[in-house]
């Protein structure tokens, strides 16, 4: 894009950050009562929030019934004032819906789906203000939910999103990055298994670069999981103490 | 039986008997509100934004401000279209789809406590008469819903607006399109503060204020005043028990009260946010 050096010579980014370096992440577990579990995260200017109802008894029709396993239904939907222009539908679009897909994909892949047949979890997940890497935020707002309703996984599942720019490889990027037409390429990882659960890249990017940024990205969801992990632990022992039981 | 059993199977009978010493199961006194909490501007993608929480309750404004041609029977008048949005997010009681009948409901009485009470003038809206006038687009998000929405929608939506900055607007006088200068903002003006209060009436005749969802689904009626600074400006009263109008003037007089410690609110958050 004309007039727009996503990397300065200095090898810096548009908002100041290193090639590999992650924008700010904070999060919180069970904000709110009503839900089962639920979750807020910031990373960078990115806000999303995420509920879980369940397991609970299948809801509307029946037909949805899966014998052997879990269902698993999610609801991707962005606020109508979280973009830069007024969005008309908060969700039910085609970029919604796909992403709804992608949600229940990657989280069919790591509950213990066999552990409650004939049931349902509900995954409802709201952007609230938006910069590039929404599924990302929305996967790790989602994972601390399930850990804050008390579902079982195999593991976290943390994502974080990559691109290539001039021969160098960039971490978690950007509104001003993701729509500059480079290659993106977003990761969700089981990350003590190192195991990749969903995986899609879009643009041109040459075969010889793509390891290089899956690895890069594969490392950063790494450092999503340590801030992730802690954020649990501050919340367990918090809730715990309050609570006075012994650990 | 144990107090939580008790609390499942005879639900009535469980609030009647703390009723009756004039308190409530979560300790609140009959007139007393659940703590309310305030933070303005937490969206950066919108024009105006609040977040409130009364209690459990959370609800979220975001304002959005479009360009559109006016009605021509009011050639001066902006517009200004709140709309309430009850996911399923919020609580396991909503499904999805299409927006339900509450939501619904709840989205011509924000309208209508826009319109009633006159705290943006619509004219101010106007860039150029018959041409040109702003719309505000005022999306309220409940995500977490715990009872006496609509209190915190109103709240919200007010603090919002109070929130709103509007890009400055010229008109070019030879090709006539509007040109945007963004780096000059101008606050809109807010010429009265709606305060909504909301109350349950319990077996026909013990009312209480801002109710809690457990509260609202035993309550016999509920009614909801709204009052601009210290003029009533709506009273809503959707069927339910039949009130003394001794009963009404009270719920007034709480009302007022509830107005002016709304306005200290306001006040003291965006005090501490110019710091």
């Amino acid at each position: 894009m004309a007039g727009l050096n996503l990397l300065s010579d200095q090898g810096f980014r548009i908002d100041g950050r290193k090639p590999n370096e992650l924008r700010r992440i904070q999060c919180k577990l069970g904000v709110f009562k009503q839900a089962d579990g639920s979750a807020y995260i910031e990373q960078g200017n990115t806000k999303v929030l995420a509920t879980v109802y369940g397991p609970h008894e299948i809801r509307g029709s029946r037909a949805k019934l899966l014998l052997d396993r879990v269902l698993v239904n999610c609801q991707y939907s962005m606020a109508t004032f979280s973009t830069g222009e007024r969005k008309r539908r908060p969700r039910g679009d085609r970029k919604s819906q796909e992403m709804t897909m992608h949600l229940k994909q990657t989280f069919d892949a790591a509950i213990m789906t066999n552990l409650y047949p004939r049931s349902q979890i509900d995954i409802f997940v709201e952007v609230l203000q938006s910069d590039g890497g929404n599924y990302c935020a929305s996967v790790n707002a989602a994972t601390l939910a399930l850990i804050d309703a008390g579902i079982p996984m195999k593991d976290f599942v943390c994502a974080c999103s990559a691109s290539f720019v001039n021969d160098n490889p960039i971490a978690d990027i950007n509104y001003l990055e993701e729509s500059s037409g480079g290659p993106e390429l977003i990761v969700a990882t089981l990350p003590k298994s190192d195991q990749i659960v969903f995986l899609e890249q879009n643009s041109r990017l040459h075969e010889d670069n793509l390891s290089k940024v899956i690895d890069l990205a594969v490392k950063s969801c790494k450092d999503v999981y340590t801030v992730l992990d802690r954020t649990v632990r501050d919340h367990v022992s918090e809730v715990s103490n309050s609570h006075g039981w012994d650990h | 039986m144990t107090i939580f059993n008790f609390r499942t199977a005879r639900p009535v009978e469980y609030y009647r008997k703390y009723l009756e010493q004039d308190v409530r199961p979560d300790g609140r006194d009959l007139g007393e509100f659940r703590r309310t909490v305030l933070n303005i501007g937490c969206v950066t993608t919108a024009d105006g934004s609040a977040l409130v929480k009364l209690g459990n309750t959370t609800v979220m404004c975001g304002i959005k401000a479009e360009l559109c041609k006016p009605k021509t029977e009011t050639p001066k008048c902006g517009f200004i279209v709140p709309n309430v949005e009850l996911s399923p997010l919020c609580s396991p009681y909503f499904r999805s789809g299409p927006p339900g009948e509450q939501a619904q409901v709840m989205s011509q009485f924000m309208l209508e406590v826009v319109n009633h009470s006159k705290c943006v003038d619509l004219e101010s809206l106007c860039i150029t008469q018959g041409k040109l006038v702003w719309v505000l687009y005022c999306d309220l998000l409940c995500l977490d819903y715990d009872g006496n929405v609509t209190d915190a929608c109103v709240l919200a939506l007010l603090a919002a607006l109070k929130n709103v900055c509007l890009p400055t607007i010229s008109i070019n006088e030879e090709t006539e399109n509007p040109e945007t200068d963004l780096t000059k903002r101008v606050p809109l003006p807010i010429s009265s503060q709606p305060v909504s209060s909301t109350y349950a009436i319990f077996d026909d005749n013990i009312l209480f204020v801002d109710p809690t969802a457990e509260e609202e689904n035993l309550a016999t009626g509920i009614i909801t005043i709204v009052t601009t600074d210290d003029k009533l400006c709506l009273v809503h009263k959707p069927g339910g028990s039949p009130l003394r109008p001794e009963q009404l003037t009270n719920c007034f007089d709480r009302s007022f009260d509830r107005s002016k410690e709304i306005s200290r609110l306001i006040d003291e958050t965006i005090h501490s946010i110019d710091r």
